[in-house]
C-alpha cells in the first residue's frame, strides 16, 4: 500500500527532527572546537585551529589518545578471539553445559557498569592489583567479551553444520575445517564483534572511571575537565574521539573490501 | 568373503542411550550398484548411512570396504563420500573452488585442479562459465550438480546420497532422478542412496532395501519388492495396494471374508496354496484389478460398490466399498475408464497369477 502525500510529508518532516536532535549537539562540539574564544558562545566570532595544534602538541593529550588505544586495541584482539570459540560453544556444538553457558554469559551485561566497575575496582583491592590501563583492559573485557560472543554467536547460528562434516567426508582435517570452513563463514560476524569491541572500548566512560588508577583515558578526561577546570581542549578532543571511531570504522570497510576483492581475483587467477 | 562385494556390513548395532536404532545389520553391496534405503522417517535409514560415511560410530558391528575394515576409521580417512541432504555447498566459495576442494586437500596442482572442475562441469551439463559463479548465483537444480560434481571430484570408492533430492519440486525432482541413474552408467561407481521415496527408489536403483525400526524388511530389485513384498508393511510402502486376509481351508487354497475365488486348482501355479488353518495376506496392485462385466469370471472376485474416483493424470482411480466395510482401490488407464456411476453396485476381479501371498499373520 502507498503511503498518502500528507503521511509521507509528515514521516519526512518527522526523520529530518529525529535527526536534527540526534546530529545537532555534536555538530555544536565541532563548532565549539574551532572557536578561537575560551568559551563556546553563538554566533561563533573567530574561527580557529589553535586548539588542535595546541592538542597535537600537548603530552597530556598523547598520553591519553595513547592509553584509549592500547586498551581498545588490546580488548578487541581478545575479544574476538574469545568471541570465537565461546560463539562456537555458545551457538555450534552440543555439550553438557551449554544452557547454563548461554545464561551466564549474558550475566555481566545486566549489571549496571558502574556497579561492575566498582566491584572490580574493589576485588582489584583485595587480590592486592594496583589499578592501572591494563586493570581497565580486565574490566572492558568484562564487559564486552560476552557482547562479541553474542555477535559471532548469531553468524555462527545461521552456519549449516553440514558445511564441516562435508568438508571432513572429503578429507579435510579439524585445523583446515577451521581455517577453509569455519574462519571465512564467522569472518563478516567477527569484523562486526571487532568493531563493536573497540567503539565499545573507546567510548567507555564508567568502567574505566573505576579501574584505570592513575592512568586515564580519554573519556575519563573530558569528564574531568568538564567537572573542574574546562579547557577548549574538551570540545577539540571530543571531536578527536569521534574521528578516531569513524577512522576505525573506514579502515575496517576498506580492509573487508580489500580482502575481498582479492579473494575474487585469486578465484579468477588460479 | 564374496569378492564382487565391496561394502559388507555384519551385525551392525547402533545405540542411542537406551534406544537401538540400529538392530543388528547385515547387508553385502556389490561393487557398481546403485543400492537405496527406503524407509519412513526414524527407519534408522540416515543413522546407517552416517555410520557408513564415519559422522557417527557404530557401538557393535563390523564394516568392511572390500578387504579393509573401515569402521573405526574418521571420516576424512575414508575413501567414500556423501551428497548431503542441504548439499552443504561452501557458500564462501564459487562453484569451482567447491568442486575442487577435495583437489585442493589432495595438494594437487591449480591448473590440474581446474581442469578436472571444467572436465566435470562438462560430465554435469552445467556451462563452463558456471566455474565462478557463487553458490548464491545457481538455481536448486544446479546446486544438485555442483554437489555432484564435488563428489565426483573426490573420486570416492562409493558415492553415498541422502536424500539430495527431497528439497525439490517434482519436475525437477523427476529430471534429476534420470541424470543420476544415468550417470551411474556412465561412471560405473557404486552408489549408495537413502530416500523415503519410493518412485525415487523405483526409477533409479538395481536393489532396494526397505527399512523399518532399524531393520531391513526386504532386500530385492524393484519388481520383487513390488510384486511380491514379504510382509504388509513393504507391500503398503510400495504405493497403493489391495489386501485380503485369508486362511488356508482343509484342500489348502486360500479363503477369505467377501472373496470370492474360482481358483480351480490353479492356486498351487501361483504359489498361493495355504497349510489348514494357516494365516495369510493376499496381496494384489490396483492396476491388475478389473470391473467384470455381468457373465465374465475372474480367479478371484469380490463385490462392492463404487465410492469414489480420481483423476490421477494419466490413470484414473476408483474406490469400491465391500459389504465388510473395505475400501479397495482400482487403477485405470484413462482410455480403458470404466463409466459407472458412484453408488452403483460393481464385481471387481482378477487372476491368480497377479495376486500375491503374504504369509504369516
Amino acid at each position: 500500500m502507498q503511503p498518502s502525500r500528507s503521511t509521507r510529508i509528515a514521516l519526512l518532516i518527522y526523520g529530518i527532527v529525529t535527526i536534527v536532535v540526534l546530529y545537532l549537539p555534536l555538530i555544536s562540539v565541532g563548532f565549539a572546537s574551532i572557536s578561537q574564544a575560551r568559551y563556546l558562545s553563538f554566533p561563533i566570532k573567530r574561527y580557529s585551529t589553535k586548539w588542535y595544534a595546541e592538542a597535537l602538541q600537548s603530552d597530556t593529550v598523547r598520553d591519553l589518545l595513547t592509553t584509549s588505544l592500547k586498551v581498545a586495541v588490546i580488548v578487541t584482539v581478545i575479544s574476538v578471539a574469545a568471541a570465537f570459540f565461546g560463539a562456537l560453544a555458545f551457538a555450534r556444538y552440543h555439550w553438557k553445559f551449554r544452557t547454563l553457558f548461554q545464561k551466564l554469559i549474558l550475566l555481566p551485561i545486566f549489571f549496571p557498569q558502574t556497579v561492575l566497575g566498582l566491584a572490580l575496582l574493589m576485588w582489584f583491592n583485595a587480590v592486592g592489583v594496583i589499578p592501572t590501563w591494563k586493570t581497565a583492559v580486565v574490566a572492558h573485557l568484562v564487559w564486552i567479551a560476552p557482547i562479541a560472543t553474542l555477535i559471532v554467536a548469531i553468524r555462527a547460528y545461521s552456519f549449516d553444520p553440514a558445511l564441516e562434516e562435508a568438508a571432513r567426508d572429503m578429507g579435510a582435517g579439524t585445523l583446515t575445517i577451521l581455517r577453509e570452513i569455519t574462519l571465512p563463514l564467522l569472518m563478516p560476524g567477527l569484523v562486526s564483534a571487532g568493531l563493536f569491541a573497540f567503539l565499545l572500548s573507546w567510548g567507555n566512560f564508567p568502567l574505566s572511571l573505576f579501574t584505570t588508577g592513575a592512568d586515564s583515558t580519554l573519556p575519563e578526561w573530558l569528564y574531568a575537565k568538564m567537572v573542574s577546570g574546562y579547557s577548549p581542549l574538551v570540545p577539540t578532543l571530543g571531536v578527536m574521539s569521534v574521528v578516531g571511531s569513524f577512522l576505525v570504522i573506514m579502515v575496517a570497510f576498506t580492509v573487508t573490501w580489500l580482502v575481498r576483492a582479492m579473494r575474487e581475483s585469486r578465484t579468477a587467477m588460479d | 568373503m564374496d569378492a564382487q562385494n565391496i561394502l559388507r556390513l555384519r551385525n551392525v548395532v547402533k545405540d542411542f542411550g537406551t534406544f537401538r536404532a540400529l538392530h543388528g545389520i547385515e547387508l553385502d553391496i556389490k561393487e557398481g550398484e546403485f543400492f537405496t534405503i527406503v524407509g519412513p522417517s526414524g527407519s534408522g535409514k540416515s543413522t546407517l548411512i552416517r555410520l557408513l560415511v564415519g559422522m557417527e560410530e557404530l557401538s557393535e558391528g563390523e564394516i568392511w570396504l572390500r578387504d579393509k575394515r573401515i569402521d573405526q576409521t574418521p571420516a576424512n580417512q575414508r575413501p567414500t563420500c556423501m551428497v548431503f541432504q542441504s548439499l552443504a555447498l561452501f557458500p564462501h566459495m564459487t562453484v569451482g573452488q567447491n568442486i575442487e576442494f577435495p583437489l585442493k586437500l589432495r595438494k594437487e596442482a591449480p591448473a590440474a585442479r581446474r581442469k578436472r572442475a571444467l572436465e566435470l562441469l562438462d560430465l554435469l551439463r552445467l556451462p563452463q562459465n558456471y566455474y565462478d559463479k557463487r553458490i548464491s548465483q545457481c538455481s536448486g537444480g544446479e546446486r544438485q550438480r555442483v554437489a555432484l560434481a564435488r563428489a565426483l571430484a573426490f573420486d570416492p570408492e562409493i558415492l553415498f546420497f541422502d536424500e539430495p533430492l527431497s528439497a525439490l519440486d517434482y519436475r525437477l525432482r523427476k529430471t534429476l532422478e534420470k541424470e543420476l541413474k544415468d550417470l551411474h552408467a556412465r561412471t560405473g561407481k557404486t552408489f549408495v542412496y537413502i530416500t523415503h521415496s519410493l518412485e525415487e527408489a523405483m526409477v533409479m536403483s538395481d536393489r532396494i532395501a526397505i527399512m523399518k525400526e532399524g531393520r531391513f524388511e526386504q532386500i530385492a530389485v524393484a519388481d520383487v519388492i513390488y510384486g511380491s513384498p514379504v510382509s504388509r508393511f513393504v507391500a503398503e510402502f510400495m504405493g497403493e495396494v489391495n489386501l485380503f486376509e485369508v486362511t488356508g481351508t482343509p484342500r489348502g487354497a486360500p479363503e477369505g471374508p467377501g472373496l470370492e475365488s474360482r481358483l480351480d486348482g490353479k492356486a498351487a501355479g501361483a504359489g498361493l496354496m495355504l497349510a489348514h488353518g494357516e494365516a495369510g495376506t493376499i496381496m494384489v496392485r490396483p492396476e491388475y484389478v478389473r470391473f467384470l462385466p455381468a457373465g465374465q469370471s475372474t480367479d478371484f472376485m469380490v463385490r462392492g460398490t463404487l465410492v469414489g474416483q480420481y483423476a490421477l493424470g494419466s490413470r484414473i482411480q476408483y474406490e469400491v466399498e465391500t459389504a465388510e466395510g473395505q475400501v479397495l482401490t482400482v487403477e485405470k488407464l484413462r482410455e480403458d475408464r470404466f463409466a459407472g456411476a458412484e453408488g452403483a453396485a460393481v464385481v471387481l476381479g482378477f487372476e491368480a497369477e497377479h495376486a500375491h501371498m503374504i504369509r504369516g499373520a
